[in-house]
């Protein structure tokens, strides 16, 4: 064999090994990245636990106990914006990605349910958004677009409670949860304080969507961060 | 829609190769040529400087030759004056009277015709030097060199070239590739590998330039062209790194475009029409198997990545002011602001595009280095290095875009 031959072959190995590292190590990331968002979901779901206990032993006085400690909620925020980089690293039809999104759904869904709940309970005024979209292509040309708005709104309105649910995702309490509201399947659709709108054209018509009076910008806002 | 993915073969190619030359460096061959002892032998060698419109840079370049460290007697410097219509002829009279020195003044013809002239001017030298005349030799470069031609099958030896006095970013950017070029030749020599004896600096055998007929023009490379003669011909085209050579490089874009179009295209029309059967060829080893396909898959690849990039980010840039009209550019800019405070590894922008491109970066950087450190080239090249990786891939894509589009058309543009 010549030099070059044996060169070029333990050259090609070299090559292959290196690759076959890269492509290991991005998904040995793409695994810890799935693993954390688990241990967050975990103690997202204890701290549910924790808040509907909470909620149940304070029946008395409730909102003296729950109001100031609800970080909850931007908990959940990042646990959003953490499987949101996940679904486009591994994409929106990997199965931990759609189990991961399931749980948060779910998780969504409560904290949904805990702040109705606060509010009667506690006579608050939560602004609240419901956002419904499709990953899937061409089935909702301007989800991409509202998103980024509700993600401008919720900059400029600290006060305002986002929260996005995939119309397609496969979970029963979902399809209750839009049965509940009533939700067609025209997207993007959202339930603002309990009002349907379907659609997005522009960022003033959303805006103009909420109760006047309701959303208050972050200069001038003195609730604790309620972001999503 | 994602195209990142017609990167990767590329990718591949270029760490493949990189590994190669790892591979190939510490193979014996390597160790041995930079092990080797400079000769006690001191053969008859003619430097020919061929020149022309060459005024301010001339005198310099002769006078770095008068210097070497070469028995007088065994050194003949010749001065082609290729029909200069500025002041070189002069120049190069003022040295009529140094016993060493032999000035031709002819019509202009082009390079090749000047180097030939010289070539004939020393019937009794055994080594023929060429330098160019915008380059300057070390003292000790051309006894550096003759114990590369030991070997009586070497037809020709290549010096280690850097960019003489480099300040600006674009000289700098020049020498960081120069020095990364000093290990490439170091490396391909040993397996004769090399496809072109530059005109800064190289010696050759002075029988094998005879029999083979002297220089062409070669599509405005002779040196290329030369030495893919050489290789047809079964010669060993050898390497000094310890032969340092300092020459002038572009001090423009423009000026830069039109040199690497003029070397783009030279290898291109040579490859095609005149040495085509080299390509693939196993005869000639890893200039045939390797070093030539590569060369195309570099042209290739250096555009088909520019318009990859350029189509990707126009995507990017479309899909973003698409979902961010409407709302506030102030608060879209701050998106792209980056925070302060702790980093989270969860974001890291790590994806086999990156890792790939990472380590073929690494790779060029660590060949810099070996560059440098095998030819001892004086000065840092750290901001050479930083410019390289930042100025390089704007620019490249240009040159071979336009000697591509010149080959295709057959447009064919003056030297200068």
């Amino acid at each position: 064999m010549s030099l070059f031959t044996r060169n070029a072959l333990i050259a090609l190995l070299i090559t292959v090994a290196i690759a076959a590292t890269i492509f290991y190590t991005v998904d040995y990331l793409n695994r810890q990245r799935v693993e954390e968002l688990r241990a967050i979901e975990d103690q997202l779901a204890t701290d549910t636990l924790s808040i509907e206990t909470q909620f149940a032993l304070l029946a008395e006085a409730p909102c003296e106990g729950l109001s100031e400690n609800n970080a909850f909620s931007g908990e959940l925020g990042g646990l959003g914006d953490r499987l949101a980089f996940t679904e486009e690293k591994l994409g929106a039809t990997d199965p931990e990605v759609l189990r991961i999104k399931e749980r948060y759904t779910l998780l969504q869904i409560r904290d949904y349910l805990l702040t109705k709940r606060l509010a009667k309970t506690c006579d608050l005024t939560p602004v609240v958004a419901l956002y419904f979209y499709s990953n899937v292509p061409g089935e909702c040309a301007d989800c991409d677009r509202a998103g980024y708005a509700l993600s401008y709104l919720r900059q400029t309105y600290p006060d305002l409670r986002v929260y996005s649910f995939d119309y397609n995702l496969d979970l029963a309490a979902l399809k209750t949860l839009i049965a509940v509201e009533k939700i067609q399947d025209t997207l993007p659709a959202f339930v603002i304080q309990g009002k349907r709108v379907s659609g997005f054209t522009s960022l003033e018509e959303l805006e103009a969507t909420f109760p006047k009076g309701l959303l208050v910008p972050a200069a001038t806002s003195t609730a604790t961060s309620t972001d999503n | 829609m994602d195209l990142t993915i017609l990167a990767y073969p590329f990718l591949f190619a270029a760490i493949y190769f990189e590994a190669f030359l790892l591979v190939t460096f510490l193979s014996r061959p390597a160790r041995a040529a930079r092990a080797r002892e400079i000769s006690t032998r001191t053969p008859v060698v003619a430097m020919v400087v061929p020149c022309y419109n060459e005024e301010n840079t001339v005198g310099g370049t002769i006078d770095s030759l008068i210097k070497l460290e070469y028995p007088p007697d065994q050194l003949r410097i010749i001065l082609v004056n290729d029909g200069s219509t500025d002041n070189t002829g002069a120049v190069m009279d003022a040295y009529r009277t140094h016993p060493q020195v032999t000035v031709i003044h002819k019509e202009n013809g082009g390079k090749d015709t000047a180097l030939n002239a010289g070539i004939a001017a020393a019937p009794e030298a055994e080594l023929v030097g060429c330098l160019d005349a915008d380059s300057f030799v070390e003292a000790n470069a051309l006894k550096e060199m003759i114990s590369s031609f030991d070997d009586p099958k070497v037809g020709a030896s290549t010096a280690a070239m850097s960019v003489h006095n480099a300040k600006s970013i674009l000289e700098r950017m020049q020498n960081a590739e120069y020095i990364l070029g000093i290990a490439l030749r170091h490396i391909l020599a040993s397996i004769n590998g090399l496809y072109v004896t530059p005109g800064p600096f190289s010696l050759y055998r002075r029988d094998a330039l005879v029999s083979l007929g002297g220089f062409r023009s070669g599509h405005n490379t002779e040196d290329m062209e030369m030495a893919l003669r050489m290789q047809r011909a079964g010669l060993i085209i050898e390497n000094a790194p310890g032969a340092r050579v300092f020459t002038k490089a572009p001090k423009t874009v423009p000026a830069l475009l039109k040199q690497r179009v003029r070397w783009t295209t030279g290898f291109l029309r040579n490859m095609l029409y005149d040495y085509r059967d080299l390509v693939g060829n196993p005869k000639y080893g890893a200039l045939g198997m390797l070093v030539l396909p590569l060369g195309f898959l570099a042209i290739i690849g250096g555009i088909g990545m520019f318009f990859l990039v350029i189509f990707q980010a126009g995507l990017q840039l479309f899909d973003t002011y698409a979902i961010t009209s409407g709302v506030p550019l102030l608060y879209t800019l701050s998106t792209f602001i980056p925070r302060f405070g702790p980093v989270e590894w969860f974001y890291a922008p790590v994806s086999l595009f990156a890792l790939f491109a990472v380590v073929a970066l690494i790779g060029s950087i660590l060949f810099m280095i070996v560059g440098r450190r095998i030819s001892h080239t004086p000065g840092s090249i750290g901001l050479g290095i930083l410019a390289y990786m930042l100025v390089y891939g704007l620019i490249a894509p240009f040159w071979l875009m336009r000697a591509a589009a010149d080959v295709a058309t057959d447009t064919r543009r003056s030297w200068r």
